[in-house]
C-alpha cells in the first residue's frame, strides 16, 4: 500500500495520468494475408488511454460515457485489476488494483453486460454458493444478502432452474445477484442493461439506485442507454479516443454542450412550411405543431420572426433534450466543439 | 480450504450436466478395454514365452494398467484454460479472491475422482467377465511407491498442461496448436502410452529418463509391475520431483509474464 494512503483514502478511486497502450498484430484479409502475417507480423500500438486523471469519492455514482472504443471498458478493467497499466497511478480503496490483493478483490465487483459468470449448465444457486465460499462470506450473512437481493430483483422463483433455460433478462438479474453477494463497496458496471427489454432495464436501474443509496457504494457505470445515465448519474465523465473531455455534473454537460434551443410552434391555420427552413432546422412538422431547432444565441430573434411571419397560436422555447446531447457525445461530436 | 471444496463440488455436478455424453464416454472406455484385451490375448495365444521382455500376464497387466493410468493422469479439465483465456471468461476468476492455478487443479482432481469411481466399478465387472491372468503386485512398498508416482504424474501433467494453456495470453488463436503439440506428440509418444519405453535403445531410454515425460505413464506402471526397483526407483522419484519444482517455477514465471501481456479480450 501507499505511504500517503491516509490522505488519499477519502477518495475511493484515484486515477492520475493513466496511460494504456495495446500492441496489436494486424492481419491482412484472406488466406495469403494470414500466411503473410504469420511470418512477418505487422505490429501496431494502439493508445487506448492517454494520460487520464480523475477521482471519485465514496458513495458517488458516476456515469462514464463516450463512443465505442473510447477507452471506457479499458479503464474499468484497469481499475478492477485485470489489465496492467502502461503508465500512471491508480488507487482503489487504498489498494493498487494490479496487485489483486484478496482484501481488495473482496470489496469490488465488475459486472459486464456481455460477460457471464453463472455456470451455464447448473442452476444459479450453485454459482451463488460457490461465490459465497470464494468470498468467504459467513453463512448467516450469505443467507440474508441472498434473500434480500433475490427479493428486490424478483428472481426467487428461478434460483433452481438451469441457467441455460432462462431468458436474457432473468439471467442478467441473476448475474447481478452473483456479483453483489459479497456486498462490494466499489461497483464497476459495464453496460448493465444491454439487451434487456424496457421493464427489465427499469428493474435493474431501480436496483442500482437502491444499492448505491443503501450501502453508499461507489459506482462507476458505462452505458449507451441514455435513460440509465439520466436516471442514475449526477456526475458524468465523458471520454473519447482515450482522453477525458468533460468531468462534471450532467446538468453542466447539458449547459455546456447544448448549442441549440428548441422552439415549439402551434399554428392557428395552414402556412407555407418551407419558410420555416429560413428560421432554423425543422425537426418535425405535423400540423398544427412544428418543432424547430435554432442556434442558442439566435433563439429570441427566431421567435420574434416566427411571431411576425406566421399565424402562431402558441409558442414555447425549450432546452435541447438531454438525450440529444448525450447522443451527440456518443457520436463524438463534442470533441470538435471542445477544440 | 472451503473455497476449493466448493469448487470440487460444483465441478462434480457439472460433469453430470450432460448425462448422455457421460454414458457414451464410459461405454467407449469399456469397449476400448475389450479391444485391447482381445488383441494381446490373441497375440500370445499364437506364441509362447516373452515378447519385448514381457510375458502374457505382464503385457496384459501393462496394457490394462495403461488404460487405467492414462484415463487417470492424462484426462484433464485444465485443457479448457486456453479457451477460457481466449474467450475472456478467465476474467470471472481474476476478479475474485481465488487462485486460478488451484482452481483448475481442483477441477482436474474432481474430474479424476469421478473417473476413478467409475473406472474401479467398470474394471471390477470386466474382471469378472474376462477373468484375465493379471499380475498382482504383492510388495506393499512397491504398491505404495506406485501410488506416489501416480500422484507425481498427475501434478506434473497438470503443470505442463497449465503452462501450455497459458499461451493464449499472447496469442489467443494459438491455444489449440500448443495443446496438440504437447499432449499428442510429446506426451503420448514419450510417456510410454503407445508402447512400453523399454523396447527403445538403451541410450535413448537413458536420455528420456531425464525428461519429465516417462514419469507420466511408463514409470508408475513399471513400479507397479515391479520392473523398476531399488536405486533406479529412487532415481526416478528424485528426477520427477526435481521436474515438479522446475515446472512450478516456470509456470509461475510464464503466468506472471502472460498476465501482464494480457489484453483482456472480448470486450
Amino acid at each position: 500500500m501507499n505511504k500517503n494512503t491516509k490522505e488519499v483514502v477519502e477518495k475511493t478511486i484515484i486515477v492520475e495520468h493513466l496511460t494504456k497502450n495495446f500492441e496489436i498484430t494486424e492481419k491482412k484479409a484472406g488466406l495469403l494475408g494470414s500466411l503473410q502475417s504469420l511470418f512477418t507480423p505487422s505490429k501496431k500500438t494502439v493508445r487506448a488511454l492517454k494520460s487520464i486523471t480523475f477521482s471519485i469519492a465514496q458513495g458517488e455514482l458516476v456515469g462514464f460515457i463516450g463512443p465505442n472504443g473510447a477507452g471506457k471498458t479499458t479503464t474499468l478493467k484497469i481499475l478492477s485489476g485485470l489489465l496492467y497499466p502502461t503508465a500512471g497511478f491508480t488507487q482503489v480503496l487504498g489498494y493498487d488494483p494490479w496487485v489483486r490483493h484478496p482484501e481488495f478483490l473482496k470489496q469490488i465487483a465488475l459486472v459486464m453486460g456481455q460477460k457471464n459468470q453463472l455456470w451455464w449448465d447448473l442452476p444459479a444457486i450453485d454459482t451463488f454458493e460457490l461465490n459465497s465460499a470464494i468470498y468467504e462470506i459467513p453463512s448467516k450473512k450469505y443467507k440474508e444478502t441472498l434473500d434480500e437481493l433475490t427479493t428486490i430483483l424478483e428472481v426467487k422463483k428461478i434460483l433452481n432452474t438451469q441457467v441455460r433455460r432462462l431468458s436474457l433478462g432473468q439471467r442478467m438479474r441473476l448475474e447481478l445477484v452473483a456479483a453483489l453477494l459479497h456486498q462490494p463497496k466499489v461497483l464497476f458496471l459495464d453496460e448493465p442493461t444491454i439487451g434487456l427489454d424496457v421493464v427489465g432495464q427499469q428493474k435493474v436501474r431501480d436496483f442500482i439506485f437502491e444499492y448505491n443509496k443503501k450501502y453508499s457504494a461507489t459506482i462507476m457505470l458505462t452505458s449507451h442507454n441514455m435513460d440509465d445515465l439520466i436516471d442514475l448519474a449526477k456526475r458524468v465523465i465523458v471520454i473519447d479516443k482515450g482522453q477525458i473531455l468533460f468531468d462534471g455534473y450532467l446538468k453542466e454537460l447539458v449547459a455546456q454542450f447544448a448549442k441549440e434551443k428548441i422552439i415549439k410552434v402551434y399554428l392557428s391555420k395552414e402556412a407555407d412550411v418551407k419558410r420555416f427552413d429560413d428560421i432554423g432546422r425543422v425537426k418535425r412538422f405535423s400540423y398544427p405543431q412544428a418543432i424547430i431547432a435554432v442556434p442558442r444565441e439566435a433563439s429570441a430573434v427566431a421567435a420574434a420572426e416566427l411571431l411576425q411571419n406566421f399565424p402562431v397560436a402558441d409558442l414555447t422555447i425549450e432546452e435541447e433534450p438531454v438525450e440529444d446531447i448525450i447522443r451527440r457525445v456518443f457520436k463524438g461530436e463534442v470533441v470538435k466543439k471542445n477544440k | 480450504m472451503n473455497k476449493y471444496l466448493q469448487v470440487f463440488k460444483i465441478s462434480f455436478q457439472q460433469e453430470f450436466a450432460y448425462r448422455l455424453n457421460f454414458i457414451m464416454w464410459r461405454v467407449r472406455n469399456v469397449l476400448q478395454i475389450f479391444v485391447v484385451f482381445f488383441l494381446w490375448d490373441t497375440v500370445f495365444s499364437f506364441r509362447e514365452g516373452e515378447l519385448f521382455g514381457y510375458d502374457r500376464d505382464r503385457i496384459l497387466t501393462y496394457v490394462f494398467g495403461l488404460i487405467f493410468i492414462k484415463a487417470f493422469v492424462l484426462s484433464a479439465r485444465a485443457q479448457d484454460v486456453a479457451g477460457e483465456i481466449a474467450r475472456g471468461d478467465i476474467i470471472n476468476y481474476l476478479l475474485k479472491p481465488v487462485s486460478y492455478f488451484k482452481y483448475w487443479l481442483t477441477r482436474d482432481i474432481s474430474s479424476k475422482a469421478l473417473n476413478l469411481i467409475f473406472a474401479v466399478f467398470e474394471f471390477g465387472i470386466l474382471y469378472l467377465i474376462l477373468k484375465p491372468p493379471f499380475y498382482f503386485q504383492t510388495n506393499p512398498f512397491q504398491i505404495l511407491l506406485s501410488v506416489v508416482a501416480i500422484c507425481i504424474a498427475i501434478y506434473t501433467f497438470y503443470l505442463i498442461l497449465f503452462i501450455v494453456n497459458v499461451i493464449p495470453f499472447w496469442a489467443p488463436e494459438m491455444g489449440w496448436g500448443g495443446h496438440f503439440l504437447v499432449t499428442v506428440i510429446l506426451v503420448e509418444f514419450l510417456s510410454g502410452s503407445l508402447f512400453p519405453l523399454d523396447i527403445l535403445p538403451a541410450n535413448l531410454q537413458n536420455i528420456l529418463s531425464f525428461t519429465p515425460f516417462p514419469y507420466l505413464i511408463f514409470f508408475p506402471l513399471q513400479v507397479y509391475l515391479g520392473k523398476i526397483t531399488g536405486l533406479l526407483l529412487l532415481k526416478g522419484i528424485v528426477v520427477s520431483l526435481v521436474w515438479i519444482v522446475i515446472l512450478w517455477f516456470f509456470m509461475k514465471w510464464v503466468w506472471n509474464k502472460g498476465f501482464k501481456a494480457y489484453q483482456a479480450y472480448g470486450r
